[in-house]
């Protein structure tokens, strides 16, 4: 039995566990009421209509309608504690992961894919409901008429009781039989589910792709691929489940069959009376029913299973870049020193992309980071802000490893305008102030200034209240640059990182940019990645990235010696070159 | 541009909200409506099986039984037996055929749903959130099999059994009958008032569901950004909100849709209270007591099918409001699509003319304010220019992503509204500024520009681009599984392959559109000359900032304010000493 998705919805309801047992307690006090009706109405054959007692009439009748009214008021009020302590459970696994989402590490996200996690929280999630809202209940109904049911027979006649007890382990071993089989059918289904929202999701998001390469037909067959898997494995489970129902449809119904034919033989022979047959017959159907319904039951518990493997599994998946216990917080602001020591890094492991590499960026300084493409320029950003951990050596930030320090003090500290752009689907007013959304209206112009973005923000329709599609469709790539840095600006940094932010962006406005950065109104380290000699050569330092290994040094000591940097230049016409006298030879010169 | 949706703002129905939704769903009915009508049939057999097991058990117990014939109570039960098991498959057969239904309606929907969405416009992804797509195409699709199945031929099946019990309980006594009768009035009253709350209270339920899920998506897509900020608190906070109000339209609907039950069997209570008053009242002479006790039985078998129509109705209600999105994103008009004009355009030249052309993504807010130009085929043009000037626009129109406002677009002398969007842009090799990765392999990833490009032409389009060299460096090599936003792969790596796909693609017109922007510099030059050789005999727009990669342009157009400021080759212009002189020297 997997106890642990029971005791995972158990944790959930908390808070509203009294509701959700009170919602069982009433069930069964529904199921009590649900036998006064009959007698009263046998009541009213007998006596009144029969017997002829007629004042008795509207006693009856009124004590009929209240019994409904009280039966339906408390099927109200079962409803509202199904649904207030299933809603509850939702709720409380819904923000827990979410939360654990908004913690979580990249690697995690190229592993579980948003089609897949939007499954979970959505298509799984139903599932958790349905057990906490409906199997319970129902289970509770299961028990409680087939033992009130069973004590009744026996106590009528527990020979004709047992002889139809024989049934059960048949049905049992039916239905455990059944569940071992379809249980990897309904796994399988829950995959293909998600597969289906994995590739609609995808083609949704690559609709630009899918147009420009007039592929729609492609797509459709891909997408019919997974839409018609996932019916077929709907259909298998139907299959499974249709040839199991009427075996356990055929066991039930066999009882009635016992009970004629051994109840009428008993009665025969005199071992029970035709009254007590009569009254056996009649409740027949109260051991029957749920012995048919405990089969569509574990149907849908091992859906259940399967639902609650994967919503535990996000919920409790920990990022292996966490605070560590003993973290050091920073409320202050950082001076923004840097330093690399013999870092090493590879995003598998046996490829570095980082090799054994070591400098240091000064606080209030502005260093410039150039280099191939793929040579790891995007993952020096990446390690200054801990979304990866080093494979061997250190990242100090102010003196102190970035792995001791709190994740929040870090990005706090340290600003990154992205290369691959991400905006919401907010207002750019709202995405410039995402950093802090009580921000006021002024500083977010200020920063939309700053980064040169004030000005076609204004040209918009609705200036800074126009909605911005998500990754900002709409805007250009430039465009969608300067709300980036904006957005980064915002945020006060004491290390702002421009990670290629100005590729898009015409000359004239990444001087000007250039020039504001240069004068922030606060102290800041900044770190320019660019493909621009111009966007880079007038930093304190540059850092040129190469197969790993760095070379640091000046513009006019880069040109000097270093050859890849020497090539750059030249490609884009720099003038002014010192005469060079590296002797080391570019990988990329000779390709 | 149509006013863009945000996440926590809910999406208004234009159409009004009614039942003429269920006559559509017909159509996906009709195919499976002779295996429905069979399972209808057999259900019908089932339910007269059903009606013979308690008759064979009476006469058991009151024949067989009293007379100690134990032969005849072994036959009786055998006969049952039987009956069972008959019943029991005509059952499973039902099941099964009504499993194949629905699952093959939802499959018929799915297919309706994603097809036009692959027609649909940039403009229909671009104003709202992805996750509110989404959410149509899986799980709402998913939500209406069961209404337009099972629903459908136990509401026939139920009807049927009211009509029978009608007939039957007039036959015997007209006046009570009636009186059994008159609770349905009061029943479909309380129908009708309810039902506008109620099919309200559906759709918010449906739409803060979607608004959930569009947040859950972008959340996650935009992780990174949340982490960078520390929006997780405030995040939490919004998601926590939207979760509140989703909480709150699922209580409402539920709620709402669990009070048709109660309100039937009090219903079914007091008509049968009338029926004993009436009954005893009139009980001499005209009713007899026999028939007084038949008839209270009837009254509630009358009531058993009718509340089993009153949770069908419910559960409509509910399949109601997801078809009424379902259809609403198959109806979303298509403004960009074949004409009835259209021919395909099978060899294209790429001579390109623009004759006064006028765009306006919004009415008035006019992006392209008169174009002229004309760009004959092999030539390389540029198009410089601030951001937002109209660059991409003017490129957007050449690949009809965009229909022009005002004017007309020529390729090859056609309208390009009269030649049919497959041909006009497979014959495009049109690089996008966002360079989007399928999930897949590096290969199929190339291979998505030519779907039968052999794994030399593969080679040889990833070589031009200067792509080669890093992906034979991976160990899986071409083979190697990457991600769309993949993780292993830098924005310059997936640029490259993205120019590799462009290329394999053997286009006759090359749009590039800050096509270079992450590459470094020396990849570039080199890839500058690789292409250089492929864009021969090709027209070709080059969008750039960096000048120095358009200098060997055939024309160079720098736009601004939506107009060519403007035309002419690198030297022309330098020497004009205008806008592009100044631009150019500024890089320097």
């Amino acid at each position: 039995m997997q106890m642990f998705q029971i005791r995972f919805v158990w944790q959930h309801l908390k808070g509203k566990r009294f509701v959700f047992l009170l919602g069982m307690f009433i069930t069964l006090l529904t199921s009590a009421v649900v036998i006064v009706n009959p007698y009263l109405e046998k009541l009213l054959v007998d006596d009144v209509i029969r017997g002829g007692k007629t004042d008795w009439l509207l006693p009856i009748l009124g004590m009929m309608c209240l019994v409904i009214l009280l039966k339906t008021s408390l099927f109200m009020v079962k409803v509202v504690c199904m649904e207030v302590s299933s809603q509850h459970m939702l709720m409380s696994i819904r923000n827990k992961i979410f939360t654990n989402m908004q913690y979580q590490e990249l690697r995690f996200f190229d592993r579980i894919r948003t089609g897949d996690i939007i499954t979970r929280t959505t298509g799984d999630l139903e599932y958790l409901r349905h057990f906490v809202a409906y199997i319970s209940y129902n289970a509770i109904d299961i028990v409680v008429t087939f033992s009130s049911a069973l004590v009744m027979l026996l106590f009528i006649s527990w020979k004709l009781t047992l002889t139809l007890l024989a049934v059960t382990p048949f049905i049992i071993l039916t239905t455990v039989i059944y569940s071992k089989k379809v249980a990897p059918i309904y796994r399988s289904i829950r995959e293909k589910l998600s597969m289906l929202n994995i590739n609609a999701r995808e083609n949704i998001a690559g609709n630009r792709v899918v147009k420009a390469f007039a592929r729609e037909e492609f797509e459709i067959e891909k997408f019919d691929q997974s839409s018609k898997e996932f019916k077929d494995i709907n259909l298998r489970a139907a299959h499974a489940w249709q040839k199991i129902v009427p075996i356990i449809d055929f066991l039930a119904q066999f009882l009635s069959f016992l009970t004629i034919l051994v109840g009428g033989i008993f009665t025969i022979t005199g071992e029970i009376t035709l009254g007590e047959l009569t009254l056996f017959t009649s409740l027949t159907w109260a051991l029957s029913d749920p012995m048919r319904r405990v089969s569509g039951m574990l149907n849908d518990l091992q859906r259940f299973w399967a639902a609650t493997d994967k919503v535990v599994e996000i919920c409790y998946d920990t990022p292996l870049i966490r605070n560590r216990d003993n973290a050091v917080h920073k409320e202050e602001r950082f001076d923004g020193k840097i330093n690399f020591k013999n870092v090493s890094f590879g995003y598998t492991e046996d490829k570095l992309v980082l090799d054994n590499v070591s400098f240091t960026i000064d606080a209030d300084s502005t260093v410039g980071i150039i280099g191939p493409t793929g040579s790891g320029k995007t993952t020096i950003a990446s390690l200054i802000a801990r979304f990866y951990d080093v494979t061997s050596g250190a990242i100090y930030l102010d003196g102190v490893d970035v792995r001791f320090r709190t994740l929040e003090s870090i990005h706090k500290a340290v600003a990154i305008a992205t290369q691959d752009v991400f905006l919401f689907s907010d207002t750019i007013a709202g995405n410039i102030s995402f950093c802090d959304p009580s921000m006021e209206i002024e500083q977010v112009y200020e920063c939309a200034e700053l980064a040169c973005a004030d000005g076609f923000i204004r040209k918009m329709p609705d200036g800074y209240d126009t909605i911005v599609g998500e990754r900002g469709v709409g805007l250009s790539g430039g465009q969608r640059q300067r709300i980036a840095l904006a957005r980064a600006i915002a945020a006060i940094p004491s290390v702002i990182i421009l990670d290629d932010t100005t590729s898009a962006v015409d000359m004239e406005t990444e001087k000007q940019m250039q020039y504001n950065l240069h004068n922030l109104p606060f102290h800041c380290t900044t770190i320019i990645i660019a493909q621009r000699i111009s966007s880079v050569k007038n930093a304190d330092k540059i850092i040129v990235l190469e197969n790993g290994k760095v070379d640091v040094g000046t513009h006019e000591e880069l040109a000097a010696r270093n050859r890849y940097y020497r090539d750059v230049c030249e490609l884009q016409d720099e003038k002014d070159l010192p005469p060079f006298v590296g002797t080391q030879a570019s990988e990329g010169g000779e390709a | 541009m149509a006013k863009r949706n945000k996440y926590d703002v809910d999406e208004s129905l234009e159409q009004g909200f009614d039942f003429s939704k269920l006559k559509r769903s017909i159509v996906y009915v009709k195919p499976y409506a002779k295996l429905m009508l069979l399972a209808l049939g057999l259900s019908m057999l089932g339910s007269l099986l059903g009606l013979a097991t308690p008759i064979l058990l009476q006469k058991a117990m009151d024949v067989a039984i009293p007379n100690g014939d134990i032969n005849m109570v072994v036959k009786l039960a055998l006969a049952s037996l039987g009956l069972v098991v008959v019943a029991t498959i005509f059952g499973a057969i039902r099941g099964v055929i009504m499993s194949y239904c629905g699952q093959s309606i939802v499959y018929d929907i799915r297919k309706d749903v994603f097809d036009h969405l692959q027609i649909l416009p940039f403009s229909y992804y671009d104003s709202r959130p992805h996750g509110k797509i989404l959410v149509r195409v899986v799980n709402y699709v998913n939500s209406v099999s069961d209404s337009l199945t099972n629903g459908l031929v136990n509401a026939i099946l139920e009807l049927l059994n009211l009509f029978f019990i009608t007939g039957y309980m007039f036959s015997i006594n007209v006046r009570l009958s009636l009186i059994i009768l008159s609770g349905m009035p009061v029943l479909l009253a309380f129908i009708l008032l309810l039902k506008n709350v109620q099919k309200k209270a559906n759709f918010d339920n449906n739409n803060k569901n979607s608004n959930l899920t569009a947040y859950t998506c972008e959340a996650i897509e935009g992780v990174k950004v949340s982490q960078i900020f520390r929006r997780q608190k405030e995040n939490q906070k919004i998601y926590g909100r939207l979760n509140r109000e989703y909480q709150k339209a699922w209580y409402k609907a539920a709620y709402l849709n669990n009070m048709m039950g109660p309100v039937t069997e009090n219903l079914k209570q007091w008509v049968l209270c009338l029926v004993y008053i009436g009954g005893i009242l009139w009980i001499s002479p005209s009713v007899e007591i026999g028939v007084l006790i038949a008839m209270a039985t009837y009254a509630s078998k009358f009531w058993q099918p009718v509340i089993s129509l009153a949770n069908i109705y419910n559960n409509l209600i509910k399949t109601m409001s997801y078809l009424e999105r379902i259809f609403q994103t198959i109806d979303e008009p298509v403004d960009i699509c074949d004409g009835p004009e259209a021919k395909p355009l099978p060899d294209m030249q790429g001579r390109v003319e623009f004759q006064n052309v006028r765009f306006a993504y919004e009415k008035d807010y006019y992006v392209l304010k008169g174009v002229d130009l004309t760009v004959e085929k092999g030539q390389r043009i540029a198009l410089v220019g601030p951001t937002g000037s109209g660059k991409s626009t003017i490129v957007n129109l050449i690949s009809r992503f965009y229909n022009v406002t005002e004017g007309k677009l020529l390729i090859d002398g056609v309208n390009i509204n009269d030649i049919t969007l497959h041909s006009l842009r497979s014959q495009m090799g049109i690089m996008l500024q966002d360079s989007f990765i399928f999930t897949g392999t590096i290969a199929d990833n190339i291979r998505y520009g030519k779907l039968d490009a052999t794994d030399e032409e593969i080679r040889a389009a990833a070589r031009a681009v200067c792509a080669d060299e890093f992906i034979s460096q991976m160990e899986q090599g071409y083979d190697t599984p990457v991600t769309e936003r993949g993780g292993m792969l830098s924005q310059g790596e997936r640029q490259l392959i993205a120019f590799a796909r462009t290329m394999v693609s053997d286009p006759a017109i090359l749009i590039l559109d800050e096509a270079t922007s992450s590459i470094d510099a020396k990849t570039e030059k080199l890839l500058q000359q690789g292409i250089e050789k492929l864009m021969e005999n090709r027209t070709s727009f080059v969008i750039a900032h960096r000048l120095s990669t358009i200098r060997n342009c055939d024309k160079i157009l720098y736009i601004d304010g939506g107009e060519i400021k403007e035309a002419g080759t690198h030297d022309e212009l330098m020497a004009k000493k205008g806008y592009y002189y100044r631009l150019s020297t500024a890089q320097d």
